[in-house]
């Protein structure tokens, strides 16, 4: 199954500039088209979309969100066994691992740059011990958890 | 057709010889019957490779393959293959490794990269959003590993990498490929089959979805084993492993080992939490497998002792999917700043198997091993050869450049593996593996070539654990530790999942290990069909430590795919799984009886001190029992011809 894209695509390019997987052709002004092959339903194509032209398998359109909140993942130290899961299943590899526990070896997940990440969620439903959860974008709150843990 | 869940459902075979590289669907039956990963290359090469062919020619497949479980959710289950017929033993060839490079190759859309032919020219393959192709890889044949691995990724970032060092490229039999700057698929000399084909790396970045039929279920299952991984109470400190070990050598009776017990030291240290129990209990041979525990005691063994490598250690490393981490990341002296912490086998076959007691050399060594991607037991092994022929007049300063070899000494095992890795003088003999140099030396040296068929067996006494004897002999690679033991068995506790597998108290007496009867063959089958499945599903050994209750391989199998298949239809699997891995020898001429460890390893002569002291292990009669068991032919080892047929006609 992949997302596909409908007649009310203006041809903006938002979705095929943000695809991870290159999964999006189309020109300038023409109806784009989205590679069922290539397309791994991350759904950024959905959120950048101005003109709801993106409709997920069920055939819904997505809501366009302004990037600003987008929700991106936040990792719950105590829960996380440093299995890196998160880390190979993020398609724009926006995950990185870090020292983050004073005296602990393991590394941790950290998403040092919010603008990378898509908002896909892929790394929270991966992840074996939820220890992902999405929240909105907003780094103060974060890091503080991160230090909380 | 239904999409596939759990696998891919495709392979990718690249024609080096023609640049043609093709996707193709593998039947959801070949799956069911052989689970993915090393299930799945036995099935692709016993009918891909033609009989005679040459290992090192345009007809040897060189299969890259991932596990079934891979990137499911569940744990442990990161290990990527690499298979093909090994120039070293001649037959069925596997070597298998963590790190992150498992996912990426199903990332691919696919479950497993096989490479047939010849490049002209130096290549790797590159696979990301714009397809798969060819590129040349001019500019980073003759580096090593890690160089070639750092410049690659540089070109393709976020990239995975495997590929060879220059022991692969100079065909070394002992050779292996590298991912991760430095973890080694090491054994079968499989790095000297890719450097054969021109092929130098393979680098990956695909980012297809692994589906999965119930991620609910896997999760759960996932968490049971996690809670088991992170129970962690204090243990003792490193020094005083060696006693832990000493004692397990004085008691008459052994309590049946709880992985547990490994889990928390793995934990702790990693492999080499093993280095100086093992000395003391002993399971790890000594001085070419001549001397003994006696020989290298705690005084002489102390310089290897657990906390010597984790106080080098700023961090750890988890392969992919692992929660336990039991690699990390060391810090060295001298040329190369880091390095990945050396194994247990790294450790032993550098230390006390050429009476080596500096630790710092045994750094240097693994990161400069790692770097050429040559296997580190077989390399150990070659140093221990060509000190006992020098010790023994076989070999002479002529052959060392002048050079005389001593047991131990810090610069002679330097030069060695160094000119080993040049392949220069004396190291060109010995860079293909003890049996090679041996032939070449002459007839007095081929008593010292200690192997199975041609692979050096790793740092685990077949006098002290008898089931090291049975798989070292009977595996389709022999002379691999890693096939099982009686050790193993206890720690896999199956009985408790699967019906009809031999049942272990809670303690037996030491002597009953040595008894001659059928029950440490029917372990061993157990072993081997267990292990096929674990290979099928891209587990970790370690993993499978822990207990089949608490790491749910057959369970985690059924929630990935959606198949309702009992335990004992995955022991049936696994049984195929060996069924074709021994066909596949047999129909490339090598001969069952002829991979039987050497007689050194089974204490003939006896040996007279030491923890293995007055015993033989008498592996003949186990080999024929495992073989009947498997329903094969007693004397030869040979598949009757109906069930190869029935298992080689799935398709």
């Amino acid at each position: 199954m992949a997302y596909t894209i409908s007649n009310e695509c203006i041809g903006c390019m938002a979705c095929a500039k943000i695809c991870p997987t290159n999964a999006v052709t189309g020109e300038k002004k023409q109806i784009h088209a989205i590679d069922p092959a290539a397309c791994i339903e991350c759904g950024a194509c959905g959120r950048v979309c101005p003109s709801r032209a993106v409709l997920d398998h069920f055939g819904l359109a997505f809501e366009r969100i302004p990037k600003k909140e987008w929700d991106c993942p936040q990792f719950d130290l105590k829960t996380c066994m440093s299995c890196t899961i998160c880390l190979d299943t993020c398609p724009v590899s926006a995950i990185s691992q870090a020292l983050l526990l004073k005296g602990n070896p393991h590394l941790f997940p950290v998403l040092a740059d919010e603008a990378l990440c898509i908002g896909c969620g892929f790394c929270a439903g991966d992840c074996p011990a939820d220890a992902v959860t999405m929240v909105p974008r907003n780094r103060e709150s974060r890091t503080e958890e991160t230090e909380k843990a | 057709m239904t999409t596939p869940k759990g696998y891919m459902g495709k392979i990718m075979m690249v024609d080096l010889t023609t640049g043609a590289i093709e996707t193709e669907k593998i039947s959801p039956k070949v799956y069911q019957s052989f689970l993915s990963g090393m299930g799945l290359a036995a099935h692709i090469l016993y009918h891909r490779i033609p009989a005679g062919a040459d290992p090192l020619g345009q007809e040897n497949i060189l299969g890259f393959v991932s596990g079934l479980l891979t990137g499911t959710g569940s744990l442990f289950t990161g290990r990527w293959m690499v298979t093909g017929l090994s120039p070293l033993t001649g037959g069925w060839g596997e070597a298998n490794c963590g790190g992150s490079f498992s996912p990426a190759i199903k990332r691919c859309g696919v479950d497993g990269i096989f490479f047939k032919g010849i490049s002209e020219k130096p290549v790797y393959l590159c696979v990301d959003d714009q397809g798969a192709r060819l590129e040349t890889a001019e500019a980073v044949w003759g580096k090593d590993a890690v160089e070639a691995e750092t410049a690659l990724i540089e070109k393709h970032p976020n990239a995975r990498v495997a590929c060879i060092g220059q022991a692969g490229e100079k065909r070394s039999l002992i050779s292996g490929v590298s991912t991760d700057k430095g973890r080694l698929a090491a054994r079968s000399g499989l790095g000297a089959v890719m450097g054969s084909k021109n092929l130098k790396a393979l680098v990956l970045a695909g980012k297809k979805r692994i589906r999965v039929h119930n991620r609910e279920e896997m999760k759960r299952l996932s968490k049971i084993c996690n809670k088991w991984v992170q129970f962690q109470p204090p243990f003792v400190p490193g020094w005083l492993t060696a006693p832990v070990g000493a004692l397990m050598r004085i008691l008459p009776f052994v309590a049946t080992q709880d992985g547990l017990l490994y889990k928390i030291m793995l934990r702790k240290w990693g492999t080499v939490s093993m280095n100086q129990i093992s000395v003391e209990m002993g399971d790890s041979p000594i001085k070419n497998w001549m001397g003994s525990s006696a020989d290298w005691g705690f005084f002489k063994s102390f310089s290897s002792q657990p906390d010597r490598f984790t106080r080098q250690e700023t961090e750890k490393f988890h392969c992919y999917s692992c929660p336990l981490g039991c690699g990390g990341i060391c810090k060295t002296k001298g040329r190369f700043p880091e390095t990945h912490k050396p194994e247990y086998e790294t450790v032993l076959s550098f230390g006390g198997f050429i009476m080596n007691k500096d630790v710092d050399l045994i750094f240097y060594l693994n990161e400069l091993l790692n770097r050429a991607g040559m296997d580190t037991i077989s390399a150990g092994h070659a140093v221990a050869f060509a000190m006992e022929c020098y010790e023994k007049g076989i070999i002479t300063t002529g052959h060392t450049g002048g050079r005389a070899l001593e047991w131990g000494d810090p610069d002679d095992i330097k030069f060695l593996v160094e000119a080993m890795v040049a392949r220069d003088g004396i190291g060109d003999l010995l860079a293909d593996g003890v049996k090679r140099a041996a032939e070449s030396i002459g007839p007095e040296a081929e008593a010292i070539a200690l192997h199975c068929a041609g692979q050096e067996p790793a740092m685990h006494d077949s006098r002290n654990d008898p089931g090291f004897a049975l798989h070292y002999s009977v595996d389709p690679a022999p002379g691999r530790h890693t096939n099982g033991a009686g050790l193993y068995y206890e720690m896999y506790q199956l009985w408790k999942k699967v019906k009809g597998v031999p049942k272990m108290g809670p303690a037996y007496m030491k002597s009953s290990k040595y008894k001659k009867d059928i029950h440490h063959a029917r372990v061993g089958k157990a072993n081997s069909v267990y292990l096929n499945v674990m290979n099928g599903a891209g587990a970790c050994l370690f993993g499978g430590f822990i207990g089949a209750t608490r790491i749910r391989i057959f369970d985690w199998l059924n929630g990935a795919t959606g198949w309702q298949f009992t335990p004992e239809d995955y022991m049936e699997i696994g049984a195929n799984i060996q069924v074709l891995k021994q066909a596949f020898n047999i129909k490339q001429g090598l001969d069952p009886k002829t991979c039987r460890v050497p007689d050194r390893l089974l204490g003939r002569p006896v040996q007279t001190r030491g923890a293995n002291k007055g015993r033989t292990v008498d592996v003949e009669t186990m080999m024929k029992d495992y073989w009947e068991l498997f329903g094969w032919d007693r004397e030869t080892g040979r598949p009757t011809e109906e069930t190869v047929n029935r298992i080689a006609s799935i398709a």
